[in-house]
């Protein structure tokens, strides 16, 4: 598989676009993605970010409130945005005749959102209903009970939602000023994939974005000390089942390690022949799920593991079988077999995000936002996998699946607290 | 916008056997299924949730082989299979697409059913159905469709009952796949980069040897439409309620379905907040995050539901509630706006082509051109279709088939007092 090559262009203030042209069908889509997210806020302001993506869509100066939806509605289109620990990405999927009003939109947003009062009162409103909605979502309190355990020191620790008595004090001032110093060209960039020519493009897109006022660089946050404490929590739930998630710092986006784990990820939990799935889920029967994700940060991320147990199942012994292929991996690294299958579904992944322009879009968005050059490295990708070998797994398995590195969260149901079974 | 040419035929086979392909030209992917007219309607009384069961048993080993050893097959080309209760499907990389189809045969048409691994599967919707009970919004979605159907077999959760998935034994699904998994029964289908004549040929070098009877089927009554106005809570400890809203639906054949699209768009679904109920709920007065309403995406083969939803603060159900209600009146005593008419009908027209990506996508769209009769040139009349919807025709499907008097309320949740969270 190769990958297209994509064209940079790069403007005076710092704005850069990353073109991948594709001509399967008449459309295009577009990903304006902000270096700004949960990690660059600061103690008090939690939820800031995501709070303001949704203000973005409440008024700027050339786009009435609702006017975005309504206009890439009337023109066949769909648009979206989200926010997470590290960026926040607004895109849009259009016809290919329309598609530069996404840029017209993303330009004219980029420092003219309006931030009405009113309006951030009411979208407040929202933003809390959505806090209460995964409050109620177990596996979401499980993911947060991990980040906050995980990052003591790191804004990585607060939820990108922010916790509630942030948000009940955010005031429209202090989302301005986070605005004013956090949104501008030098901290963005734009990826368009699809029918498009890209000379024409560039052009517009350098009288779009170029006048546009660069504002202050991302600052650096505190790393988060190395630490060989394993921590704990254990989380009563109203619900019936019992859960559990487990995770381990990592590496960066882009570090050869990220592959590495990326590997390790799938031999482990991708698929049926997976070796977690096969033990928890197959042999065993003592977890209805089990779910594996390496997932890379600007900062050094996390390494997921999660498993849903099944009726009666002990929750220590699922602990421990965790943990014995955990090491397992380490002491038996893979077969040429399970590796040869895991870099195929590597592969199949890559393929089938090609299938959408938006989905090659976001790919490119996040090798691009979270590790230097990476749309350079994006292109490389599969021949890294393609070259790790298993003693290479083996080692960083030891590496980061140490004693002492795992951080573990239960969510066990309330009733069975009550009983002392927990 | 330029007009899309999508590249689509079908071949029925010696056995009956409909199979259909598309070309999605530059993909470097294929998908392919099986996809069946069966549904827990199909089931008799002692047979709740086995449609399900069985789907979920289609990749635990084949006659061939365990479960493993296919798994390890089909990894090993980058393959993925999902059983459903009406079918299979598979995807991979375009360059395996002739053992990805072996494949597909055999998980499909040759499983085994193995007592152990049906032992397994059990425990996991078993979970599956704890998971349902502890979540409000499922709870109440369930308690909604079990009061709009009634004695309707559209009325069971698709799951089935704990009690009926524990009595469901190996015989019992190898009795069901062998009477249900016929050619009569469904399509198959296949979605790559290749042409539609090269794929067609390999559909049916792998599938024409099926044989070919099958099940007859059992129709059902539609339910009747309550005579007034009810409401259900069901209590629980929760953030958020979850309120559905709505009563029985139309059929996807029916002669109003268009005008009825146009009019979900206006009123309650669509993209971003541009409907009424999401405009008004969640974009002026802030209610919620999640809400919605509509009656053709839930048209089918049987009457679906007109269904509004919302997840709020227990303190703004009643005030959500009002408003859901309104607005079902607002669409039935004025025409809407001959913009707002005008915007959906763009919105309509010109996003059809964005759902034409993806393989699994387009294989959906060959699948549905068959099953509700749309004839394979539907993507070229479709815009006219939508485009012949008039405000008249919105007023009068809304005042035809919305029924604020006489609806169905389901919550489940915290109760609706102030300061109960």
């Amino acid at each position: 598989m190769k990958l297209p090559k994509v064209e940079v262009v790069e403007l005076k203030n710092g704005f850069r676009a990353f073109l991948l042209e594709r001509h399967n069908l008449p459309i295009v889509a577009t990903v304006l993605w902000y270096q700004v997210g949960a990690r660059d806020e600061l103690s008090g302001e939690t939820g800031l970010s995501h709070f303001l993506e949704h203000m973005m869509f409440k008024g700027s100066s050339r786009y009435a409130k609702g006017e975005i939806d309504l206009l890439t509605s009337k023109m066949g289109g769909s648009n979206n945005a989200f926010t997470d620990c590290d960026a926040t990405a607004y895109y849009f999927t259009l016809a290919a005749d329309r598609w530069e009003t996404a840029l017209e939109i993303e330009a004219d947003r980029m420092q003219g959102c309006l931030l009405d009062a009113e309006e951030f009162a009411a979208e407040k409103q929202v933003v809390l209903e959505e806090l209460a909605m995964g409050a109620d979502d177990p596996w979401r309190r499980l993911f947060e009970a991990i980040e906050t355990l995980s990052y003591q020191v790191h804004p990585y620790h607060h939820p990108v939602i922010g916790w509630k008595q942030d948000l009940e004090r955010l005031s429209v001032a202090g989302m301005r000023s986070y605005y004013e110093r956090c949104y501008g060209p030098n901290r963005a960039f734009l990826v368009a994939a699809g029918d498009f020519d890209r000379k024409a493009a560039s052009k517009r897109i350098k009288d779009l974005f170029g006048a546009l006022q660069p504002v202050e660089e991302r600052s650096p946050v505190l790393a988060e000390p190395e630490t060989r404490d394993e921590r704990r929590l254990l989380l009563k739930d109203p619900g019936s089942l019992t859960r559990i998630c487990m995770a381990c710092r990592t590496c960066k986006m882009g570090e050869r390690d990220d592959f590495v784990l990326d590997l390790i990820s799938t031999l482990l939990g991708s698929g049926r022949s997976s070796r977690l799935h096969d033990r928890l889920v197959t042999r065993e029967n003592l977890a209805s799920s089990v779910t594996v994700w390496n997932e890379v940060r600007f900062d050094p991320g996390l390494f997921w593991v999660a498993a849903e147990l099944v009726g009666d199942a002990e929750a220590q012994q699922v602990e421990e079988i965790i943990r014995e292929e955990l090491l397992g991996l380490v002491r038996r690294g893979p077969s040429a077999a399970e590796l040869r299958r895991a870099r195929m579904q590597i592969l199949a992944n890559y393929l089938h995000e090609s299938e959408t322009v938006l989905d090659s879009a976001l790919r490119i968005a996040r090798f691009e936002g979270l590790a230097q050059g990476g749309h350079k490295l994006l292109r490389k990708a599969i021949g890294i996998y393609e070259g790790v070998s298993a003693s290479e797994i083996k080692a960083v398995a030891k590496r980061f699946f140490a004693e002492g590195s795992w951080n573990i969260v239960w969510s066990i149901p309330e009733e069975s607290v009550k009983q002392g079974r927990a | 916008m330029k007009a899309i040419q999508l590249r689509i035929g079908e071949r029925v086979l010696g056995n009956g056997l409909c199979a259909l392909a598309v070309q999605n030209p530059g993909v470097e992917t294929m998908a392919a299924g099986i996809s069946l007219r069966l549904s827990q309607v199909d089931e008799t009384a002692s047979e709740v949730g086995l449609a399900h069961l069985v789907g979920n048993c289609l990749d635990e080993g084949s006659k061939k082989r365990d479960d493993l050893a296919m798994a390890k097959a089909t990894e090993a080309l980058g393959a993925g299979f999902d059983g459903h209760s009406n079918g299979g499907s598979i995807h991979g990389p375009a360059g395996h697409a002739a053992k990805i189809l072996a494949l597909l045969r055999e998980f499909v048409m040759a499983p085994a059913f193995p007592a152990g691994n049906l032992k397994r599967v059990k425990s996991e919707v078993l979970s599956a159905i704890l998971e349902e009970n502890d979540d409000a919004r499922s709870v109440a979605r369930r308690r909604f469709y079990a009061e709009i159907y009634g004695d309707h077999p559209l009325a069971r959760p698709q799951f089935g009952s704990a009690e009926a998935v524990a009595s469901h034994g190996p015989a019992k699904l190898r009795r069901f796949h062998q009477r249900w998994y016929r050619p009569a029964h469904g399509y198959l289908v296949m979605v790559g980069p290749d042409p539609v004549k090269k794929s067609l040929d390999l559909l049916e070098k792998r599938f024409a040897s099926i044989k070919k009877s099958g099940q007859d089927r059992v129709s059902h009554a539609d339910p009747a439409l309550p005579a007034k106005r009810r409401e259900v809570h069901i209590q629980m400890k929760r953030e958020q309620v979850h309120v559905f809203l709505g009563h029985l639906g139309v059929r996807r054949d029916h002669p109003d379905f268009y005008a009825l699209l146009v009019m979900d768009h206006i009123l309650g679904t669509g993209p971003g907040f541009t409907s009424r109920i999401s405009k008004r709920l969640r974009d002026d007065e802030g209610l919620c995050y999640a809400v919605n309403a509509e009656i053709a995406g839930s048209a089918g083969v049987h009457p679906g539901t007109f269904c509004a939803y919302i997840g709020t603060s227990p303190e703004h159900r009643k005030k959500a509630i009002a408003g859901f209600l309104e607005e079902m009146r607002r669409m039935q005593d004025s025409l809407p706006s001959a913009q707002e008419l005008a915007d959906v009908q763009e919105y309509l027209t010109g996003s059809f082509v964005l759902h034409l990506e993806r393989n699994l996508s387009l294989a959906n769209y060959a699948i549905s051109t068959k099953r509700f009769g749309l004839g394979f040139d539907y993507l070229l009349r479709y815009s006219d279709i939508i485009r012949s919807v008039t405000r008249q025709d919105v007023q009068r499907v809304a005042q035809s088939h919305l029924y604020p008097g006489r609806v169905l309320v389901v919550s489940a949740g915290p109760a609706g007092k102030p300061g109960a969270r």
